[in-house]
């Protein structure tokens, strides 16, 4: 297996060494730059000229780059140039800030998802069942950026019972921290909570039709221990892959999400880094998403080779 | 027939809905997790303790669309609302543009205008407990003069030739040539302390003398300020701290106000300012002193637009008074001059030079020999800038001008006007208006006699912007002739086209009083507090 992952590595490498070399040459390509950015519009270009000097945007580009990687490789993601601190510090508090709320909002996916699948599933009034398919549908159509402003009308504007916007971290804070990241993680799952639901509801339908069941039933074992003990075990594999595929969804679903409830993750990090020409940042932001890919890929290449000995020797 | 469920289904009961219904409460009120702080009275709470009459306590929650940007500390930029808190200025102007004493209590401005002599307090700390002494206005001045600080000031800054230290509270500016904006410059200065200014544009360290510590910075949700107990300003400030929370987005900077987690707001957008003006919790208020102007610039090397005759034609096709209302939200003051109604540059009779007039517009294109035309217009690709491009576009069709809109983004926009990268048309908002006129001239970039986007050169602008520059000067006839001259040239030669003075429209909770902005839009609270 060691050797697999040693055969795997410099393919990764290269693919990391690749994306480095493409984001740092799409960075520059883009129009404007961060000097004339912070210099601001009335900015002389004697100004604009000593900023691009403190910089360094002046050296040659092929310096900037070994700079960069060099100072990468030794853990160094140095200082922003607009936003402010350091790099590292701002994409761990932006990766802390866009986990919680993905983790939140997959919390609201699985007991939201579960309720729609049950109640559509197992429930003998037509009313409900109705109510469960209007709601997945629902959840499913209106986009996020919709249902993100309803509830902030309604919970925090008129109700008046949670904050509107804003971040508190909930291990500085949990009891505040949670309900600043209510509405964001509710909006944010409904979608994937509705698909959730409807292929739950599907797989419990099709459990409880199955002849096992109606066995178990004449054996007297209760409606309560049949869904529970029975029908879920064999309905949740399909779900449990979709969640997985879901929570990539919800990943990149909190960048919208982020905005409408100013919540500081990553998405709002890479807005204001690509705004103002923030080319630390973004390289950095960037680099690190194509490592979690590359990362990813080698885990599942290793999981597979686990899995099948064949792979490891071809 | 198959039945379907060859069993009884477990369905829902009364009792298993109301525990579900428990349940989710449950989690709906996770708020309330017993015995612990509402997020939202724990926003509210300081405003419901105070009742009456100046009272100390409470945390102002100031809603902004921008983060505090560490390395334009010295520069003007559209969020610079903690300068005054952390810092302090040596003077700071009244509504009049008078200077009034802050850190500096008085001033002797020389009769030939080469030097002023300042007596500062004695009295004043850093909140790391350094003295303030007259080394720190040497060093503010001196660090100003460094372009790398981008400070739209620094040509006056660089005006300073010497310093003359006598003792640790008084100190002589030698000027290479008499200032006419020189307390443009003393509002414009925050005072930082002098060993750690390079943590403070790094957003590290913030030791200044003015009347709130930094708590904490974190970027992207915003900074935390707590009262500095040792501030010079007896019994002031009488708030325990200010929160500037960071909403980009306006429906969420608007639902703060509008829910109470922020009292204070300084960029509802034009279009949502209708929807706060019913709020009976929320006060609008106008500074007509402004701090800003939109206007449409004009590349004069583009045929055409060389013809000062097709500038002034496109200046007399805009609707200025339709663009304050429909984009502006009607906060704004439709004027085809830079200057608000502050300014001792204002005239009535300026303001008013271009009016809508469609049919002069066609007849002065007719006398250029143009019955149409075709032109690009860079805008900033914000809802806002975007609203008043539009607006462009369509008072230029009825005159027979096809604008093909060009939406840019900020960073790109900043590059091609420095860059003197600009097409025919591009429309953005100025400051330096609001201040003494020769700064409009000196330090705003589009005016600027010396080198500007529009490629504008004229020795005669030059020669009057110089001498009211370099006048010791700021009032009196001669002086107001020369603003008049600077102003016939501007509507004239219509380089610079400007549609509306933007006003500070600040949008602030009924409970909170004593609030006040200076000229830069760095926000005091000194005698701020909620009731």
């Amino acid at each position: 297996m060691r050797s697999y992952l040693l055969r795997r590595l410099p393919s990764a490498l290269l693919v990391l060494l690749l994306a480095s070399f493409l984001i740092f040459a799409i960075l520059r390509l883009v129009p404007g730059d961060p000097a004339s950015s912070l210099a601001g519009p009335d900015a002389s270009a004697a100004t604009v000229a000593a900023i691009r000097e403190r910089l360094g945007l002046n050296a040659p580009l092929l310096t900037q780059y070994t700079s960069w990687i060099g100072d990468l490789a030794r853990g160094d993601l140095g200082p922003s140039y607009a936003i402010g601190g350091d790099t590292a510090d701002l994409i761990r508090d932006g990766l802390g800030a866009t986990v919680e709320l993905t983790l939140g909002a997959l919390l609201f996916v699985i007991l939201l998802g579960t309720a729609f699948g049950v109640l559509g599933a197992t429930s003998r009034r037509r009313w409900v069942r109705g109510v469960v398919r209007v709601a997945t549908t629902g959840a499913l159509a209106v986009p996020p950026f919709v249902t993100g402003v309803l509830l902030v009308l309604v919970f925090a504007v008129t109700l008046g019972v949670l904050p509107p916007g804003g971040r508190v971290p909930v291990l500085s804070a949990p009891d505040l921290g949670v309900q600043y990241l209510l509405l964001p993680s509710l909006c944010l799952a409904l979608p994937s909570a509705a698909v959730l639901g409807r292929y739950l509801k599907d797989g419990i339908e099709r459990t409880l039709a199955e002849d096992y069941m109606r066995t178990a039933t004449a054996a007297g074992v209760t409606p309560r221990r049949l869904l529970w003990r029975h029908a879920m075990p064999n309905a949740l594999p399909p779900v449990v892959t979709l969640l997985g595929m879901q929570t990539g969804h919800l990943l990149g679903g909190a960048v919208l999400v982020e905005a409408i409830f100013a919540w500081p993750g990553l998405g709002q990090l890479a807005e204001a880094g690509l705004t103002r020409r923030d080319y630390p940042v973004v390289q950095d932001l960037l680099l690190l998403l194509v490592a979690v890919f590359v990362l990813g890929q080698l885990l599942t290449d290793a999981v597979y080779a686990w899995l099948d000995p064949r792979i490891r020797w071809e | 027939m198959t039945e379907q469920y060859p069993f009884t289904p477990p369905d829902v009961s009364r009792r298993s809905t109301l525990r579900a219904a428990g349940a989710g409460a449950l989690l709906a009120g996770l708020g309330g997790l017993t015995g612990c702080r509402s997020a939202v009275s724990e926003a509210n709470s300081s405003a419901k303790e105070a009742r009456s009459q100046p009272k100390r306590g409470g945390i102002l929650s100031v809603a902004v669309n921008t983060d505090f940007t560490p390395s334009l500390l010295f520069a003007q930029s559209s969020q610079s609302y903690q300068h005054r808190l952390l810092y302090n200025t040596l003077t700071r102007y009244d509504d009049g543009l008078k200077p009034q004493p802050e850190l500096a209590t008085s001033w002797d401005y020389a009769a030939d205008g080469r030097g002023i002599t300042l007596k500062l307090r004695d009295d004043v700390t850093y909140h790391d407990g350094r003295k303030f002494t007259a080394d720190d206005v040497i060093f503010a001045v001196k660090n100003l003069q460094n372009p790398v600080r981008a400070a739209q000031l620094r040509a006056t800054a660089l005006a300073v030739s010497g310093f003359e230290k006598r003792g640790d509270h008084e100190v002589v500016l030698k000027l290479a040539h008499p200032v006419a904006n020189l307390f443009d410059l003393f509002e414009f200065m925050i005072i930082t302390d002098r060993h750690s200014v390079e943590d403070a544009v790094k957003g590290t360290k913030l030791n200044g003398t003015g009347p709130f510590r930094l708590k904490k910075w974190s970027p992207g949700s915003g900074l935390s300020l707590v009262r500095n107990d040792a501030y010079w300003q007896p019994g002031r400030p009488y708030l325990d701290g200010v929160e500037l929370r960071v909403m980009a987005q306006a429906d969420a900077l608007v639902s703060s106000l509008r829910s109470g987690q922020s009292q204070l707001s300084y960029q509802v957008p034009g279009k949502s300012l209708a929807a706060v003006k019913g709020n009976p919790d929320l006060t609008i208020t106008s500074y007509d002193t402004g701090d800003g102007a939109a206007y449409v610039g004009v590349n004069t090397t583009v045929a055409p637009l060389d013809d000062k005759t097709v500038r002034q034609a496109v200046a007399w096709a805009l609707d200025r008074e339709r663009i304050v209302d429909q984009t502006l939200g009607g906060y704004g003051l439709a004027s085809a001059a830079p200057w608000p109604k502050s300014s001792p540059a204002f005239t009535e009779a300026g303001r008013t030079h271009y009016t809508h007039n469609p049919a002069k517009a066609r007849r002065l294109l007719k006398s250029a020999g143009l019955t149409r035309l075709r032109l690009p217009l860079l805008h900033l690709s914000l809802p806002g800038e975007t609203a008043i491009a539009e607006s462009v576009q369509y008072d230029l069709k009825q005159v027979g001008i096809a604008v093909e809109l060009q939406p840019t983004d900020p960073a790109t926009a900043q590059k091609k006007l420095i860059s003197q990268d600009m097409p025919a048309l591009w429309t953005m908002s100025h400051g330096f208006a609001q201040v003494q006129p020769s700064t409009l001239a000196v330090s705003a970039y589009p005016f600027n006699e010396a080198k500007n986007t529009s490629k504008y050169h004229s020795a005669a602008y030059t020669k009057v912007v110089r001498e009211a520059w370099t006048t010791r000067d700021t009032a009196g006839a001669a002086t107001n002739a020369q603003y008049r001259k600077i102003s016939g040239i501007l509507l004239d030669q219509a380089f610079i086209i400007d549609l509306a003075i933007r006003g500070r429209v600040q949008v602030a909770s009924k409970k909170l009083h004593g609030v006040t902005l200076n000229k830069f839009s760095y926000l005091n609270l000194d005698d701020a507090y909620l009731v």
